[in-house]
């Protein structure tokens, strides 16, 4: 972290050079983005028609996503439904989560990577179809003072409702940071920022206690971690998701070496997660997550490499038949 | 290394931003000076038809002029902790205004001023106007001067159900085989109704109330917002009133969620509405009682709820409308 941000000190100097080189005007930018306010009524409507001719798209391509204690929002930027949102949404990589469309319609799918000290997160709905989606600005073209709109499921799905949509102006930027006067609030985190030509430009992170302090993860950040999220990476150490203890998981058997090979379980603990699968004193395993187990330090190592909530795969035999338990790991 | 400079690099863009302007300077911010003055032909309609409602220097909330000679509408939960009213219009003040009545479904209360001459609202034709819309609301205001805060239409017309079981707000003693009124809520509809310590509930909705389970049976299937009458007995007497029952979550504030904490502040009735448009202007929670303009300078609706730190609720013009109407015929009648 520390050596990535000396990198970026170095390369500071290096880029002032170029500067004029990022400063070129883009064709549909909004004249209204370049002036310091709007002036009459012409500037206003101009401000207006760009939110409404780029509203359907983007309310489209908005969902809200389903976590085991409560909601978030995010956003789809792919026809096969990969869907940026916030890392503290996401709170996990390779969990499963729900997502909902702007009609209703609830979807399987599961988080892929994170960016835990900027709160960036990909998700991936995992049924097959084609999905409204958004593009996304991947050439960071958003300026300071830019007139922008957030979209969000504020404090969860409501069908009556919709996604609630704000209008503000990009106030500061700093470093990983945009922040806007888009009022934003709990359920909108994940949550799309769009520019008056309807790509996306930030995801909903949080807010401060003053009323006008909204902040949103830019899409630069997204960008520069963009392969490793989706490979499901867990990157960065917090502070808006903790990184899974590698070790902390726990099973909940006893075993000794068995006599045809394999481990042979000799105690199934009360109320352990062995116990709820159905495992039972006498069970014989061959096999965890399709690895052969040979013997009991080598099934600790195994074990080792993994965190609470993991799932494991047990394959085994009672009474000489074949029996497969699927189950989550629970925390030691 | 070569993916970890190109990461940096991508990173590096952004910041250079941080280098030349850091932060916009607040009269640029959609609240601000600069962007609020390109409302100011609003801010005219805002000057002349809408109202500061004020118990004595205090501002309570803000109204519509709704006809020449002085009648008001505001949000009636807002005033009806005081019993005196002073109304500000344009610049002037109108002392002592009268409480002509009070809708407790739609919570709005229609307030008469001695004046002529008055400049109504213009009601919109529709309240169905695309999301993204331009609207227009009272901000803060000077003894003589209104200011104004822009915002966009952001959700779709609907219900909002009341949130919480209704209650009269009142805690009781059973006394020999009667219901005393121990304590009141500061926000019920029975403080409201003028009840007061002391008091022995008789019966409410004709039906005799002699303990609590007879209470809970009566309010159970009843809504937020609806009201019931209640007869009780003062010392000798033996009076009767309408008290409209709140929400619990509206009265006992303890009772926040996550995002109430986050949200500064709200109005304390801000749910059982029949229909709302929402929008985003957010202000302070008495930032309500107004009326919503669009770009024309008509009137919309009513401000009648700061929800939360991003919702803002206003009665649809088709229902304030019908409402203003009844409101007048009813209070003449």
């Amino acid at each position: 972290m520390s050596l990535n941000f000396m990198m970026n000190l170095v390369w500071i100097s290096a880029m002032i050079v170029f500067l004029p080189w990022c400063a070129f005007a883009l064709e549909d930018r909004p004249y209204v983005n370049d002036l310091k306010a709007p002036e009459n009524r012409k500037d206003l409507e101009a401000l207006q028609n760009a939110v409404s001719s780029a509203l359907p798209k983007a309310r489209a391509a908005t969902v809200c996503i389903e976590i085991k204690d409560g909601s978030g929002s995010g956003v789809i930027i792919s026809a096969d439904g990969l869907i940026l949102t916030a890392a503290h949404v996401a709170t996990g990589v390779k969990q499963k989560v729900t997502v909902i469309l702007e009609d209703g319609t609830r979807l399987k799918a599961e988080t892929l990577g994170l960016v835990a000290d900027s709160d960036a997160a990909m998700i991936q709905i995992t049924e097959k179809g084609t999905y409204p989606f958004v593009e996304i600005d991947r050439t960071d073209s958003t300026r300071l003072g830019d007139w922008v709109f957030a979209l969000g499921h504020s404090g969860g799905y409501d069908k009556d409702r919709g996604a609630v949509l704000r209008l503000g102006r990009l106030v500061r930027i700093a470093g990983t940071t945009f922040q806007s006067d888009c009022m934003l609030i709990g359920g909108d985190s994940g949550g799309p920022l769009f520019d008056l030509t309807g790509k996306l430009v930030g995801i909903h992170s949080r807010v401060g206690q003053q009323m006008q302090v909204n902040m949103h993860v830019p899409m630069a950040e997204f960008v520069s971690h963009w392969d490793g999220m989706r490979n499901a990476e867990f990157i960065g150490e917090g502070p808006y998701a903790e990184k899974p203890k590698k070790g902390n998981g726990f099973l909940g058997l006893a075993t000794e070496p068995g006599a045809a090979g394999g481990l042979k379980v000799t105690k199934v603990g009360r109320k352990s997660p062995a116990e709820a699968a159905g495992i039972k004193e006498g069970d014989v395993l061959f096999k965890m997550n399709g690895v052969a187990l040979k013997d009991r330090g080598q099934m600790q190592d195994l074990l080792e490499e993994m965190s609470a909530g993991n799932e494991v795969t047990l394959e085994t035999e009672r009474g000489g038949k074949p029996k497969t338990f699927s189950l989550a790991l629970g925390e030691r | 290394m070569n993916a970890n400079i190109l990461a940096s690099l991508i990173s590096l863009v952004s910041l250079l931003p941080t280098l030349a302007q850091q932060s916009l300077d607040s009269a640029y911010r959609t609240t601000g000076t600069a962007v609020v003055a390109a409302f100011d032909p609003q801010r005219q309609v805002l000057q002349r038809s809408s109202a500061v409602i004020l118990n004595g220097r205090q501002e309570l909330c803000y109204g519509i002029v709704i006809s020449a000679d002085g009648h008001i509408l505001t949000k009636a939960s807002e005033i009806l902790g005081s019993s005196t009213w002073d109304v500000t219009v344009d610049a002037t003040k109108y002392p002592d205004a009268k409480l002509l009545m009070t809708d407790p479904t739609w919570d709005v209360a229609l307030l008469k001023i001695e004046a002529k001459d008055l400049q109504p609202v213009v009601y919109a034709p529709t309240s169905d106007v695309p999301p993204g819309t331009w609207v227009v609301a009272n901000g803060a205001t000077t003894r003589t001067t209104r200011r104004l805060l822009a915002g966009i239409v952001s959700a779709k017309i609907r219900e909002i159900p009341p949130a919480g079981g209704a209650a009269l707000g009142v805690i009781l003693k059973t006394k020999s085989k009667s219901l005393e009124i121990e304590d009141l809520s500061e926000k019920s509809g029975a403080k409201e109704a003028g009840l007061q310590k002391g008091d022995i509930l008789l019966t409410i909705e004709g039906r005799k109330v002699k303990k609590l389970e007879d209470i809970a049976t009566i309010l159970k299937d009843r809504k937020a917002g609806s009201t019931v009458k209640i007869v009780y007995r003062r010392g000798e007497k033996e009076l009767s009133a309408d008290v409209r029952l709140a929400s619990r979550s509206e009265m006992f504030t303890d009772q926040m969620n996550r995002n109430d904490q986050m949200s500064g502040e709200f109005s304390n009735h801000r749910s059982g509405f029949p229909r709302v448009m929402q929008h985003d202007i957010l202000g302070a929670a008495s930032v309500v009682g107004g009326p919503l303009l669009d770009l024309d300078g008509r009137c919309l609706g009513m401000n009648i709820a700061r929800a939360n730190r991003a919702e803002s609720f206003a009665i649809p013009v088709e229902d304030l409308k019908t409402l203003a109407e009844r409101m007048m015929a009813e209070s003449t009648r």
